[in-house]
């Protein structure tokens, strides 16, 4: 409670670092209705697509300074020296990461997907998708980040960008799922499956990625 | 005396010099059986019932497909050897083999969208199967991006030891997507387990252009990697020796 308190101070500090990629998600949302006719049949036709894009998108911007800072100013390697769960402090600020801007960013998704297509069940069902989906490509581009740590994040990016396809197939398929009626729960278990898989591995790789950094 | 054998096998001196004595015959058997399949499943197979001359592109398809995933694993198996043993060897042979990689995954997807035209009536589409080599291509472009990032060899190669790890993820997803969602792509028509499903007389010269290039691209590995012990063991006393 006590790293996750921490990481939030931190956070809550670099305000571009969270306030950024919101308003990023937000602006695309906003801009994807201006290239396409006002009909509100046509409006629907690319909208779930735009906004798993959008998605992607600010969880990759997000993560581009999460570990970049610490690095340069020597408090990476004072963590690796002092504490002995690197791999628990990782986890914990993707939580954080998550929790600032994931859960925004999933709160938007329903809003906008409310107004597009008026169906509350529909918008409802692309709350636990986004969050799900959202935390899954958090811990990806921290991963790609990791790996490019002093490189630019942009290649860290392109590293991992083909993990997050199969993400993306299942998220559209899931959508199909629920627009015909079918029970779409099983690519939400699904999701939850490739996440709790996720959730242990990445930040155990994270931690021995920073540490052969450090080296 | 295995243990010795693997140690000393592991060494790039040894390495070296046991690839130079292996080389002209694994070459020269391997060509030798490519050409002998390819003119046998060219000229002599007779044509297929539904998709005609068309199918004949399997002889070059289907082993650059296959090579595309075996040299991934064969990547990982590397990347875990480099990682727990520090066998320096293995991190050589990771950077050898990406680029070939990236060029068999390239073959098999324009062979498979050369083959798709007359059969599917689409050069692409975006199913399971030819998404996940599509991200194959991307992932093996990924590591050879990473690894000429970084003028530190060594950081290079842990990291690039790791992704390759990670992205080894796709590599079952290759292998399954057929069956595990509907897709264009057909199922696997030779399997370890089943009786294959292809015509005997199209599926021997198939496993002869298998063997034959498989061997050929394990010439190609085996000349990357000894370009790659040139450059990294360079200041090395035994390689001033041996060139």
């Amino acid at each position: 409670m006590k790293i996750l308190k921490l990481e939030y101070l931190k956070l809550k500090k670099k305000t571009r670092s969270w306030l950024g990629p919101i308003l990023v998600f937000w602006l695309i949302m906003i801009a994807y209705p201006l290239t396409v006719e006002f009909l509100q049949d046509k409006l629907e036709i690319g909208f779930f697509s735009v906004l798993w894009i959008a998605i992607l998108i600010s969880m990759m911007l997000a993560t581009e300074d999460i570990f970049i800072e610490d690095y340069n100013d020597g408090t990476l390697e004072q963590i690796v020296i002092k504490n002995s769960s690197f791999q628990f402090l990782i986890s914990m600020r993707i939580v954080m990461y998550w929790l600032m801007i994931g859960i925004p960013v999933s709160v938007l998704s329903f809003i906008f997907t409310l107004g597009t297509s008026e169906d509350l069940v529909l918008s409802l069902s692309i709350i636990p998708l986004s969050m799900i989906s959202s935390y899954i490509f958090l811990n990806l581009f921290v991963l790609g980040n990791a790996l490019s740590l002093n490189k630019g994040s942009l290649l860290g990016a392109l590293l991992t960008m083909p993990l997050a396809l199969p993400v993306l197939i299942v998220l559209g398929k899931s959508l199909i799922s629920i627009q015909l009626g079918i029970n779409f729960l099983e690519f939400i278990l699904l999701l939850l499956g490739c996440l709790s898989i996720i959730i242990i591995v990445v930040p155990i790789i994270v931690s021995y990625i920073i540490k052969a950094h450090l080296e | 005396m295995i243990k010795k054998f693997i140690h000393q096998f592991a060494s790039p001196k040894t390495y070296l010099f046991q690839v130079n004595r292996f080389y002209s015959f694994i070459f020269y058997f391997s060509l030798v059986i490519y050409i002998f399949s390819i003119t046998w499943g060219l000229l002599l197979t007779p044509e297929d019932f539904v998709q005609g001359n068309s199918f004949r592109i399997i002889y070059l398809h289907v082993p650059a497909s296959f090579l595309s995933q075996s040299l991934y694993l064969a990547m990982g198996i590397a990347s875990i050897v480099y990682l727990v043993w520090r066998v320096k060897l293995a991190a050589y042979l990771i950077i050898a083999i990406a680029p070939i990689g990236a060029m068999t995954t390239f073959i098999a997807l324009i062979s498979g969208s050369i083959w798709g035209i007359p059969t599917w009536g689409t050069w692409w589409q975006w199913d399971a199967r030819i998404t996940s080599t599509l991200i194959l291509f991307i992932m093996y472009l990924g590591l050879i991006s990473l690894h000429n990032s970084f003028s530190n060899h060594e950081k290079a190669d842990k990291l690039l030891s790791w992704l390759v790890i990670v992205g080894a993820v796709n590599i079952p997803i290759i292998k399954k997507s057929v069956d595990w969602w509907s897709t264009l792509h057909q199922s696997a028509s030779i399997t370890l387990t089943e009786k294959p499903s292809i015509d005997p007389s199209m599926l021997y010269p198939l496993i002869g252009s298998i063997i034959g290039f498989f061997g050929l691209i394990i010439c190609l590995v085996l000349i990357s990697s000894k370009h790659q012990i040139l450059i990294r063991e360079k200041t090395k006393s035994w390689i001033k020796d041996y060139v």
